[in-house]
């Protein structure tokens, strides 16, 4: 094999990663806050609000990805004839915009799934503690439920974490230039599968290196039970 | 002057009617001790007092403040009033012990921190847990626990402490400790009202025991007269199923 092509192989792959990170970056920036919005309103009193977030929830999960980031990306246009070609946010073009709010607004949709097991699995005592001891909603919420609920959701967290690692490849529908998009030229302009051996590779480095992360913020909350 | 006035309570879960027509009044430094078979109503009388639950009927004083659900600063007026422990503790796991004791004294009453790791030390010396601050409720037995929770309730200086079977969660050979630790309370003078099956220690520690069966207090008076001399049928059998 020749080490020069691999070398460039793996720097043009590289580059792609750029991209492969900022989807996985700014999906879960998005995504997680957003989750927790998503099961609070899934949880809601209000039947109307927590039916359509019902609904919206089981669409995600429902039906492909890969459908829903088309649908993002074309949608503005085919729908509303607004034209998203000149759409751009500093260095992002709509394609890539496209891609982070379909990934979004699918991953809240699994992460709300999660907070909601994880908020309605707390203890009822640990409200009516707080309540009696005069915290507020807010206070109840950010002091005692939420950071018991992170420890108890950190598992499933982690593993969605990983899929999404996985799934940034799917944004070569709407041709971004993310890694596995980069990988697929170059096989075929080299006729060879070493792109795509070397495109497993970064792919599993990268989730070591969010299991290990995860790993170590479990061992971190295991300071009590 | 009454600490805890309830004043014909009644309070039903859907067809369920449980407390029907309960009128509790608790004078400042007494110690009531609650006792009556399961399902009698005894943790939902407490519930109530604390806010836990709505009542249908009736009225709550505590302190000298009207309980008024949809008057939102009686509500946490009267909520500083009391303390209540729980049967299973209901700690914050995430908190250390001295968090745990501290945390409201900061963030719901606006302590300074000094202040609150002050209260939380000596709070903590009278449970016998002075070493305790640092460690996190899962390291500590059932009984600390409980100790722990006792020490949060007091916190706040309430003018009168709930328990609901403080001890029912507990290894036997770790009731004492817990048991101790009210009996001091009551020699102080703490005014409490504490819902028990353990009967020696209500006999020992209560000014007044009332009796509940069936949402209605059946009986009530010193332990003298109602453990040792019940006049009611219902009481009599309930302390001779008791006994047995
Ligand atoms: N939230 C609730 N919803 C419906 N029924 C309830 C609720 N809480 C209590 N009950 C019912 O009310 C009745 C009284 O319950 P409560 O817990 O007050 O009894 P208790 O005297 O404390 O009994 P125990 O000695 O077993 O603790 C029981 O029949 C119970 O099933
Ligand atoms: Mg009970």
């Amino acid at each position: 094999m020749n080490t020069e092509l691999l070398w460039s192989t793996i720097k043009q792959l590289w580059q792609g990663f750029g991209y492969t990170f900022g989807i996985f970056g700014f999906t879960l920036l998005f995504s997680l806050p957003l989750g927790l919005l998503v099961a609070r309103g899934r949880m809601s009193k209000n039947i109307i609000v927590s039916s359509l977030v019902r609904i919206y929830i089981s669409i995600m999960r429902g039906t492909p990805l890969m459908l829903q980031l088309l649908l993002v990306y074309f949608g503005p246009y085919y729908l509303f004839k607004v034209s998203t070609g000149n759409i751009n946010i500093g260095p992002f073009n709509y394609r890539f915009i496209a891609t982070v709010i379909g990934f979004s607004l699918n991953y809240a949709a699994y992460f709300a799934e999660i907070f909601r097991g994880g908020i309605q699995s707390m203890p009822v005592g640990q409200y009516e503690a707080a309540q009696v001891l005069g915290f507020s909603r807010m206070q109840t919420y950010f002091k005692i439920i939420l950071p018991q609920v992170v420890k108890r959701v950190l598992p499933s967290v982690t593993n969605e974490v990983i899929t999404l690692v996985k799934d940034t490849s799917l944004a070569q529908v709407l041709a971004v230039t993310e890694m596995f998009t980069v990988a697929k030229e170059l096989a075929s302009s080299q006729v060879s599968v070493m792109p795509f051996i070397a495109a497993g590779v970064f792919y599993y480095i990268a989730n070591a290196i969010v299991e290990i992360s995860m790993n170590r913020f479990e061992k971190k909350m295991s300071y009590y039970s | 002057m009454a600490v805890l006035e309830m004043n014909g309570i009644h309070k039903s879960f859907a067809d369920l009617h449980v407390l029907k027509g309960i009128t509790l009044h608790v004078e400042e430094g007494e110690v009531v001790a609650i006792i009556g078979s399961s399902g009698g109503g005894k943790s939902t009388l407490l519930r109530c007092a604390t806010t836990l639950e709505t009542i249908d009927e009736g009225s709550i004083r505590i302190g000298g403040i009207d309980l008024d659900y949809k008057n939102k600063k009686t509500l946490a007026q009267i909520r500083d009033k009391f303390g209540l422990v729980f049967q299973n503790f209901n700690l914050f796991p995430h908190f250390s012990v001295r968090r745990n004791i501290t945390e409201a004294l900061i963030s719901v009453h606006k302590m300074s921190r000094d202040e609150a790791n002050s209260i939380c030390d000596s709070l903590l010396n009278k449970m016998g847990l002075a070493d305790k601050g640092n460690a996190y409720p899962c390291n500590l037995s059932g009984g600390q626990q409980q100790r722990v929770s006792i020490a949060r309730a007091l916190a706040t200086n309430p003018e009168i402490l709930f328990f609901d079977e403080p001890t029912s969660a507990l290894d036997p050979e770790l009731t004492a400790g817990v048991l101790n630790v009210i009996r001091d309370l009551a020699k102080d003078k703490m005014t409490m009202v504490i819902v028990t099956h353990e009967m020696n220690f209500a006999r020992d520690v209560a000014d007044r025991i009332v009796f509940i069966d069936h949402g209605i207090i059946v009986e009530q008076g010193p332990a003298s007269e109602v453990i040792n001399n019940p006049r009611n049928e219902r009481t009599k059998a309930f302390l001779s199923g008791m006994r047995n």
